[in-house]
């Protein structure tokens, strides 16, 4: 695991308040619990906040849509910095 | 030109069968553009409003091309308070009125589909804004707003998904079995609009008028049958609505499949919601996505951003206003408010709930919890009847209410 995605790791379990969240790059928004609409906009909050970066409407939105996971999530965080 | 009536049906069709026959895309591109336009022409009444809708939308996309150039928070927040003005302006808001007086009582601008182009538009400069349209032309816009098979009544297409089709309008659908599946569900969108859903609200109107004094031989005179009416109303109207709008979503889906477009599905089986913020991601999910995207999500963020301790109670704040914003942009009258609302209740009610369940069983045991078949029946059965009671306000005035109530309290305690 890269260090980009360790930091993201940290702020999932922060957000979530789970210390046993593991990402993978295939996970999903159904593979952890509770990442709703609300949260999805609260993990965005720490996200832009630990990474010093900006996500578009249609971004936060896109974050749980159809073909999305944690991987894409990466490559996302990682072509903003 | 109603969708479900046989002229634009058989128009429908002619379209479907010559339109991959056209060479090229330029020449398919006019053809939608004449269709569209020919479309609208029919509900334009006079030049005013021709004027209206052009300077509405060109300035929309004026606005989104000098935004992708020069993002700028403060004229996008001007030009977003002259549009949502004009929008209230012609459609006569109370709030109008109040401030321009005959003005907006005595104008003969009258622009169908202006709400959905209202969000579109709103879409278009926030993503123009935002980096997140890189390129974009005036027809092509102008296409996307006045595309004649979400006009009427959406589905809210997101800018991108038409300007990818709209570059090169190419078959869809590969096979003839996907073909015939989209025939087919045309045919099911006329019989549910034209066949289903009017039976439904000419059997829902006579029960009314029977319970409203309107025709008093087919009042039921008893309290057990003027309740029984009440309910006949109740569920009635929430059948009709779903039938209708589910139907015409059907034949526009089906007939933008035929031509290459990939329009954005609206119903995802919302009587089987098990909360009011589930419903939205399941009734009219084009209109909860854009509320969610457009409205409720910069709010929350920037409240939360200012004071995060106190993100989880602004939240309910936020969807208070999402929904009463998402009830009047329905229609103009209190009831539309009353309905939005009630939808601002039952989403926070929903996360009030969750978040007792999630403290008292832990986030992972929520979703056994949710999954157990009795919990799940009430849950969604309890959503069903919120939603069906929401829909009484669901017009210009309290009136449809207020008269099951008094019926209701006449018929059993005679006051």
């Amino acid at each position: 695991m890269g260090e980009l995605a360790k930091d993201l790791q940290a702020v999932f379990r922060e957000v979530f308040d789970d210390e046993s969240i593991e990402l993978r790059d295939s996970m999903t928004a159904m593979d952890v619990a509770g990442w709703d609409s609300l949260m999805n906009i609260n993990l965005i909050i720490a996200v832009e906040e630990r990474f010093g970066v900006k996500f578009a409407a249609a971004e936060i939105s896109g974050l749980r849509g159809k073909g999305q996971n944690v991987g894409t999530f990466l490559r996302l965080i990682a072509s903003k910095m | 030109m109603a969708i479900a009536s046989i002229e634009f049906i058989g128009l429908l069709m002619l379209l479907t069968a010559v339109f991959f026959y056209l060479p090229g895309a330029r020449s398919r591109r006019l053809l939608l553009s004449a269709c569209s336009i020919g479309f609208i022409v029919q509900f334009l009444p006079n030049l005013a409003s021709a004027g209206f809708l052009a300077a509405f939308l060109l300035a929309g996309y004026a606005i989104g091309c000098r935004m992708r150039t020069h993002p700028d928070l403060r004229l996008f927040a001007l030009y977003l308070l002259a549009l949502v003005s004009a929008f209230a302006f012609v459609q006569r808001y109370a709030v109008a009125e109040m401030m321009l007086g005959d003005a907006v009582r005595s104008h003969t601008v009258a622009v169908i589909g202006i709400s959905f182009m209202l969000f579109r538009q709103i879409h278009f400069n926030v993503d123009a804004m935002q980096g997140q349209i890189p390129h974009s032309t005036l027809w092509g816009y102008l296409n996307y707003q006045l595309n004649f098979l979400a006009l009427l009544a959406g589905p809210i297409q997101r800018y991108q998904e038409f300007a990818h089709y709209w570059n090169d309008p190419k078959p869809l659908l590969e096979t003839r079995h996907d073909i015939l599946k989209a025939y087919l569900r045309i045919f099911v969108g006329v019989i549910c609009v034209a066949g289903i859903s009017s039976l439904l609200l000419d059997a829902h109107d006579s029960m009314y008028s029977a319970i409203a004094g309107m025709d008093p031989k087919a009042a039921a005179g008893t309290p057990l049958g003027t309740t029984l009416q009440a309910l006949a109303v109740f569920y009635l109207y929430a059948l009709y609505m779903y039938f209708n709008f589910a139907g015409y979503c059907d034949i526009v889906i089906g007939g933008a499949a035929l031509l290459g477009l990939r329009l954005p599905e609206n119903f995802e089986r919302p009587y089987f919601a098990r909360n009011i913020l589930d419903f939205w991601t399941r009734w009219h999910q084009t209109l909860g996505f854009w509320v969610r995207d457009y409205l409720f999500t910069p709010m929350y963020k920037s409240l939360a951003e200012w004071d995060s301790r106190k993100a989880a109670a602004l939240a309910f704040l936020c969807y208070f206003v999402a929904f009463a914003v998402m009830g009047v942009w329905h229609g103009t009258g209190v009831g539309f408010l009353v309905f939005g609302l009630l939808h601002g209740i039952g989403a926070s009610s929903a996360k009030l709930w969750e978040t007792y369940l999630i403290k008292k069983r832990g986030r992972k045991g929520l979703p056994q919890y949710l999954q157990l078949p009795a919990v799940r029946f009430i849950a969604i059965m309890g959503t069903l009847h919120y939603f069906a009671f929401s829909l009484l306000f669901f017009s210009n005035s309290l009136e449809k209410f207020l008269i099951l109530w008094h019926a209701i309290r006449h018929a059993w305690f005679g006051a």
